[in-house]
């Protein structure tokens, strides 16, 4: 039971990563991106090659930092993995997403993101290999908190827990101090009034594409370090973000947060109650309970 | 002048005549032939040597005078890995060939609904070389075969017997199970499930995993709960992997049975050979007898390579076993009265004969004489209980360096004999 709820909690703080940046795409350009889940994918292939990389140059860097698998290297290259993926993202927007936007219509943005993420997985595919890989073979040992009742916690689900609130709360202060956040506001409350009062659209969306592909790929890292990488992780996490992301309500920063941790939480306490056969159902059960009670789910509120 | 035309004309018919009694000597039994169908995936990379060994082992009874005196013509349909065409394949050979027996299919998902739509509808006998699913053996139970289905691959209660002796001889108490959430997994949890509760050895949780799950976390918890001295894992190597990485860092037991699914360098590299020193894994095997070096020699001298590919013994003994029961059931026989005859080819106090063309000139001897023979073909002694299903003997294997290695092997005998002390 405390075992499932912290497990969720730590699995939640991945989803909720994802989840933000989907949730202000979705807001912002009023689409439902189904390939924002890939961006997790090259997040974490690009760590694993820039930490290739570093730990070739500088063997020093591949040492790990205290009891964590987490090394010098894997940090600074989750860094660059954040800057290749938010501009991949900005570039994904570029030539394709803007296109379609300024010709067709949501509908066609919705499928193009189809199109998009089988492309980036299938690259990904054909350049990594279809198989499993990790950052560390090592396996790092589970601390028991309490033995009864059972608590064992990773040390590196700790510094994942950590390192997302950590990023969260930057972002927090982000939205809800600058001249940024205010001016992405007005633009998801009222695009063509906020272009009026000199707000340019075109910068807001890229940097809104760059933020939302640096939390996807430091997301990607963390379950990389969690788990595993291979190509079709943003096939395996497309819907629990999403879960997250419409329980939270659409274009609710704070509700994707939390939406993450409900959707984390409640997977792992599924257990408990339904054979595990039937785990994969349970972010659907959640999505429908709660439209149903919160049409436009936690923070959500009525688009206009 | 007319007389010596007539005699002229004589003397050609009878050179005709010669001739073609030559002709019929040197080509066995041309004046008739037997349709049998088959019905397997030939557009598949892995399924076109399972039909040319079927073929082969035609040509090679032809070659020994066919069946109750006529050549078999062997009817070929592709199934291309799909149960509608599959059953379109096999209503075709049935209800326009007139065939009375079917070979294949390969996958248990299209061997099913042709024996449960084609087969056993129209009375027609089925031999499969290759399809494992206990399904079979459950419809067989409910009599809802009829005698029609044989297969001469081992099914899933081998490995999962194979498995429960595993766990025995290591002495542990209690194992966990992990498997995959699909037909082959469900099905293998559930056997060694009971083999190992027949045992005495407590099974403390059976946990499904799903294919493509963001993480295996909750489910691996799952199982940690009863504490158990062993895990047995029937998955694939990707989420096997992932949940055996998640198994030992949760302080899990490193005492595994593995599935020969995970025979693989991928779960090997991922999961770390430091702590696969206690992995004991398991697959069936080929026996180790002459006759199955035999089938090796025959196949290389006619297909110049090794059997490698899956199914090729097992498809040779299917024709084979098939022929001679047809042979042994007589000329127009139904697909039943074949059916019933499978166990005079098959006896194990007949008399032996080898699967080669020698051999079945040997048997359909003995079998027109009305005695029985003892098949020992390319899988070994093949013998099938009564519900149809063959038994193989069996591996168990561990992780090298290099990849893996045989750590014993366990003759048919000793398969056969712990399935039956535990059932």
């Amino acid at each position: 039971m405390i075992q499932s709820l912290a497990d969720g909690i730590l699995v939640g703080a991945i989803l909720s990563l994802g989840a933000i940046g989907l949730t202000m795409v979705m807001h912002i350009l009023r689409f439902a991106n189904f390939s924002h889940a890939e961006l997790l994918s090259i997040g974490a292939y690009s760590a694993l090659v820039f930490d290739a990389l570093f730990s070739g140059i500088l063997p020093i860097l591949a040492n790990k930092i205290g009891p964590f698998s987490m090394t010098w290297a894997l940090t600074l290259s989750m860094f660059c993995a954040m800057g290749v993926t938010g501009l991949s993202a900005m570039l994904i927007d570029r030539f394709v997403f803007k296109r379609i936007r300024e010709k067709g219509d949501e509908l066609s943005m919705v499928f193009a993101s189809f199109g998009v993420a089988m492309i980036i997985r299938n690259v990904l595919g054909l350049i990594f290999g279809l198989k499993s890989q990790l950052y560390s073979n090592d396996i790092v040992f589970a601390v028991m908190i309490s033995s009864d009742p059972m608590l064992l916690i990773k040390p590196d689900q700790v510094f994942v827990l950590l390192a997302a609130l950590l990023i969260m709360l930057v972002l927090h202060f982000v939205l809800s101090r600058t001249t940024f956040g205010y001016a992405l506001r007005a633009v998801a409350e009222n695009p063509s009034l906020a272009e009026v009062s000199g707000i340019r659209l075109s910068r807001v969306i890229a940097l809104v594409w760059i933020i939302g592909g640096c939390l996807a790929a430091a997301a990607g890292v963390f379950y990389g370090l969690n788990n595993h990488i291979n190509p079709v992780i943003g096939r395996d996490l497309v819907l629990p973000i999403f879960a997250a992301t419409i329980v939270g309500g659409i274009g609710s920063v704070y509700g994707a947060v939390l939406g993450g941790f409900i959707v984390g939480i409640a997977a792992n306490m599924a257990l408990l109650v339904l054979p595990s056969g039937y785990s994969p159902a349970v972010p659907f059960m959640i999505i429908l309970a709660l439209l149903l009670v919160r049409p436009h789910g936690l923070f959500g509120e009525p688009q206009t | 002048m007319t007389i010596k035309r007539i005699a002229h004309k004589g003397t050609i018919t009878a050179g005709a005549l010669l001739c073609m009694s030559a002709f019929a000597t040197s080509a066995s039994a041309a004046d008739c032939s037997i349709k049998v169908g088959a019905v397997l995936p030939t557009s598949v990379d892995w399924g076109r040597p399972i039909a040319e060994v079927a073929q082969y082992a035609v040509d090679l009874a032809n070659e020994a005078g066919g069946v109750s005196g006529c050549d078999v013509d062997l009817i070929l349909r592709d199934s291309q890995v799909d149960p509608k065409v599959g059953v379109d394949g096999a209503k075709a050979l049935v209800d326009l060939d007139g065939v009375q027996l079917l070979l294949g299919a390969v996958s248990s998902g299209v061997s099913m609904p042709i024996l449960t739509s084609v087969a056993v509808p129209s009375g027609v006998m089925m031999m499969s070389c290759c399809s494992s699913s206990t399904g079979f053996t459950a419809l067989a139970q409910e009599g809802k075969s009829k005698g029609l289905f044989f297969r001469t691959f081992a099914t899933s209660g081998v490995q999962a017997a194979v498995g429960a002796m595993v766990a025995r001889d290591k002495g542990y108490n209690s194992v966990a199970i992990l498997y995959k959430n699909d037909d082959w997994g469900q099905d293998i949890s559930k056997l060694i499930a009971a083999d190992l509760e027949s045992l005495g050895i407590t099974v403390t949780t059976s946990v499904a995993l799903n294919d493509a799950q963001p993480s295996y976390r909750a489910e691996v918890t799952q199982a940690l709960k009863g504490k158990p001295e062993a895990l047995y894992l029937a998955l694939y190597p990707t989420e096997g992997s992932a949940a055996v990485r998640e198994w030992i860092s949760l302080g899990g037991t490193q005492n595994m049975i593995l599935a020969n699914s995970l025979k693989s360098d991928e779960f090997r590299d991922n999961v770390g050979l430091q702590y696969l020193g206690n992995a004991t894994g398991t697959d069936t095997a080929s026996p180790r007898s002459e006759s199955a070096s035999a089938f090796v020699d025959l196949y290389k001298a006619k297909f110049g390579s090794e059997p490698n590919g899956p199914g090729l013994s097992n498809s040779f003994d299917a024709t084979l076993i098939a022929l001679l029961a047809m042979h042994a059931a007589g000329k127009d026989a139904s697909g039943s009265e074949i059916a019933a005859q499978v166990a005079n080819v098959t006896d194990p106090n007949g008399t032996a004969v080898s699967a080669d063309a020698a051999g079945f000139a040997k048997a359909t001897e003995i079998l027109s004489g009305g005695g029985t023979v003892m098949y020992q073909g390319a899988t070994g002694n093949v013998r099938f209980d009564s519900f149809g299903d063959v038994s193989a003997p069996a591996v168990t294997w561990t992780f090298t360096e290099a990849g893996t290695k045989e750590a014993s092997y366990i003759t048919l005998e000793e398969v056969d004999e712990f399935m039956a002390s535990v059932n």
